[in-house]
């Protein structure tokens, strides 16, 4: 009797093993670049651990379907050479889609994606990954950043009550993911009434820029009601830190990854005021979706880069589970599965997502949050008309 | 390899670049090697493939571009800290040509060589005022502008947008995987590089180093210094024109973040590490300031799954032991690799017998 239950146990453990290396066969790869230890780690960190936890939880719930999702991390420290290699080295292990991060590697990685038929998720959101005819497999979760400028813009424009028109200046770095919204910006900014920012020029802040003294007294001369700022946290705190330092009256608009909870540690009381765009809810806001984040991470405070990390994450689920319905659990069925995403609900998260074929914006709104007190102070959601003339600037 | 007795009787014998049958049999082993290493194959696989050959394919294009920094800085004295924007202007260019134009690569790859060469004889010349240090800024310099351009000459180099360019193709066969682009760029390698180090051996080599190593010696000899000078930029960036265009088409996509300051330094550290002055140098150096970052990353990577606790911190440090690394290789060679090499050689070369 007894060796006979032995020998019952050892088949079922075989049986077992055996089943446990089919279900591994039939894990999901995708590969996730992310930046810990590199220049943008600071927003980096955040960003990896939204879309990590996303990952855990599905798989802690049943996977996609029942199969679970092997999703490996890669620090590639913004090294445009090693983002690249690693991507090789994905593409050996024959991921279906990337969960990628900023301008560095997406760029480096633009050549490829679309010839290896792999999906690439960025927090890089520039206008000209939005256009398929360019990039086909490029997708993110946010508005681009130019229709994020737009609707900061629009913002402004509806609540500023004087009878002249409001003088705007531009700051932002000489760098690809500075330069990228300026030309839109600027199209719209003239068709909304602004002034000034033709005639005064723009300003230049790097973004490792210690101090922006120079630029702010130019500013101060120009006298602006307005200031954009396209840099990260850190130049962005520079910035107002100076202007404040200055005594300018001029209020600052800061894109996505120029403003989090850091600004307010770096430039303290100087913050307040500062109108910040953010794509997605900030830590604690009563939306339906943030429950189950202040639960996965015991309501310890995240910063808001977590969040839009968390829904790209849940973007690609949500397409891995229709790939994998159809039985199209490849490059190609992500994307095609990803397309046919029409309002996706990301639980109020962000606003509804929709990719099309023709149209890889994944909606045409920004929220507006003005800093108030070292809070970050909810203020409005912009829509802006889904306007063919605007994909891909 | 010389053996004893191996005495040479005519001068064209003297005058071979490779000059023992068994250096001639070590070159057609090691071009063997070359040809064949992406194509080995192992129970089924691929020896190299996905990262590595990647790594490979980067490696011969890096040694492209070190033999013309080389042949400016380490040949003729000349610093310069513009390399990395040299070559964007010839990956620029080739992309122009290729996806703007709609020509075929086997124009775009000399047109970069063309147009680079000429933005390197521009920028080079202060190199008829300035020396050292200074010139090193005035070469900075023309990073910094190139690099302008390159984000706002939006209608050529598409801006922030970046541009996308194809493999090349011969009769309607695209080289699009890494295996058979491959080839091309080891063709174009040995060829570039054959050339420098013929050129080193002729008139215009010699004035290069008699440049370099007295300019007013030099000049009372009768060479003409800003003759000399802007050709060695003009060459030297022919090269960093080809090797960055040969980049732009490996990457399928050209942008300005490619070709930042920090790739001049390193292209500048690779002659330094390889050997100043020296073609074999220049190749050595490049295949260790490729290889080294994914070598600690590996090691890095074997010991955080040991101890995953220092996992973070390993990858940390692999930045400061990447510097460590370099200064200790300036310390103890600081005549480069190429010196090391040589040695190694000298050793053998006597063995067992040295005196």
């Amino acid at each position: 009797m007894g060796r006979k239950r032995i020998r019952m146990a050892a088949v079922a453990a075989c049986t077992m093993f055996l089943f446990a290396g089919v279900a591994l066969a039939a894990d999901i790869k995708v590969g996730h670049l992310a930046d810990l230890t590199g220049p943008t780690s600071s927003v980096g960190n955040p960003y990896a651990k939204g879309v990590q936890d996303y990952k855990n939880y599905v798989n802690a719930h049943g996977g996609i379907n029942g199969k679970q999702i092997d999703m490996q991390m890669f620090d590639y420290a913004y090294d445009k050479n090693k983002a690249v290699n690693q991507y090789k080295k994905y593409l050996e292990e024959k991921v279906i889609a990337i969960q990628g991060w900023g301008t560095g590697d997406t760029e480096a990685l633009t050549g490829f994606l679309a010839a290896d038929k792999i999906p690439y998720l960025s927090a890089s959101y520039s206008p000209n990954l939005t256009d398929p005819k360019e990039a086909p497999y490029n997708f993110f979760i946010a508005a681009d950043y130019t229709t994020q400028l737009r609707a900061g813009l629009k913002y402004i424009k509806d609540n500023w009550k004087e009878k002249r028109a409001p003088k705007l200046v531009f700051i932002y770095p000489n760098h690809p993911y500075g330069i990228a919204p300026i030309k839109g910006g600027k199209a719209y900014a003239k068709e909304l009434g602004f002034l000034g920012f033709e005639e005064l020029g723009d300003e230049e802040v790097g973004l490792k820029a210690i101090e922006a003294n120079s630029q702010m007294l130019s500013v101060k001369n120009k006298g602006a009601d307005f200031g954009w700022i396209g840099g990260t946290t850190p130049s962005a705190a520079v910035i107002i830190k100076d202007a404040k330092k200055l005594g300018l009256k001029t209020k600052f608009l800061v894109n996505v990854w120029g403003n989090d909870e850091d600004l307010i540690k770096i430039a303290g009381d100087a913050a307040d005021g500062v109108l910040g765009l953010q794509a997605a809810a900030v830590y604690g806001d009563k939306v339906p979706g943030m429950k189950l984040i202040q639960e996965v991470t015991k309501n310890e405070h995240q910063n808001t880069h977590y969040i839009r990390g968390w829904v790209s994450m849940m973007v690609l689920c949500e397409a891995l589970k229709i790939a994998d319905k159809k039985g199209q659990l490849n490059g190609p069925g992500v994307k095609d599965a990803l397309e046919t995403l029409k309002d996706f609900d990301t639980g109020g998260l962000t606003s509804k997502i929709t990719f099309t074929p023709t149209d890889h914006r994944p909606n045409m709104s920004a929220k507006i949050y003005e800093y108030q007190k070292g809070k970050l102070v909810y203020k409005t959601t912009i829509e802006l008309p889904r306007k063919a003339e605007w994909l891909g600037l | 390899m010389h053996y004893c007795g191996d005495f040479r009787t005519t001068y064209r014998k003297d005058m071979e670049i490779f000059q023992t049958p068994f250096i001639k049999v070590c070159m057609a082993v090691f071009l063997v090697f070359l040809l064949v290493l992406p194509v080995l194959k192992l129970k089924g696989e691929y020896l190299l493939k996905g990262e590595y050959l990647w790594i490979l394919l980067q490696i011969l294009i890096a040694s492209i571009g070190a033999v013309g920094i080389n042949i400016l800085t380490g040949y003729t004295g000349q610093i310069s800290l513009g390399q990395g924007a040299f070559l964007g202007v010839g990956a620029y260019t080739s992309a122009y040509v290729t996806a703007k134009m709609g020509l075929s690569f086997w124009v775009g790859i000399p047109a970069a060589g063309l147009v680079t060469a000429l933005a390197g004889m521009v920028f080079g010349i202060p190199s008829l005022r300035l020396k050292g240090l200074y010139l090193a800024i005035a070469t900075l310099a023309s990073q910094f502008i190139l690099e302008w351009i390159f984000v706002r000459w939006e209608s050529v180099t598409g801006g922030s947008h970046g541009i996308t360019i194809p493999r090349p193709s011969i009769a309607g066969h695209t080289f699009s995987t890494d295996r058979s682009y491959y080839y091309i760029v080891l063709a174009v390698a040995i060829v570039m590089i054959l050339f420098a180090a013929n050129l080193m051996r002729t008139r215009t080599g010699r004035a290069f180093m008699a440049v370099r190593d007295h300019y007013i010696s030099a000049e009372i000899m009768g060479i003409h210094l800003f003759k000399y000078r802007l050709l060695s930029f003009g060459i030297s960036s022919f090269y960093a024109g080809v090797a960055g265009a040969l980049f732009g088409h490996s990457l399928k996509y050209v942008t300005s973040e490619q070709f930042n300051i920090e790739v001049s330094i390193v292209y500048l550290a690779m002659i330094i590490i390889g050997g100043l002055g020296s073609i074999i140098g220049s190749i050595f150096g490049a295949v260790f300031m490729i290889l080294l970052p994914k070598l600690l990353s590996v090691v890095t990577e074997m010991v955080s799954a040991d101890i995953p606790s220092i996992a973070r911190l390993a990858i940390s440090f692999e930045h400061g032991i990447f510097g460590l690394i370099i200064i200790l290789f300036l310390i103890f060679e600081p005549d480069g690799l190429a010196h090391r090499w040589k040695m190694v050689k000298a050793y053998w070369k006597l063995y067992p017998f040295s005196y």
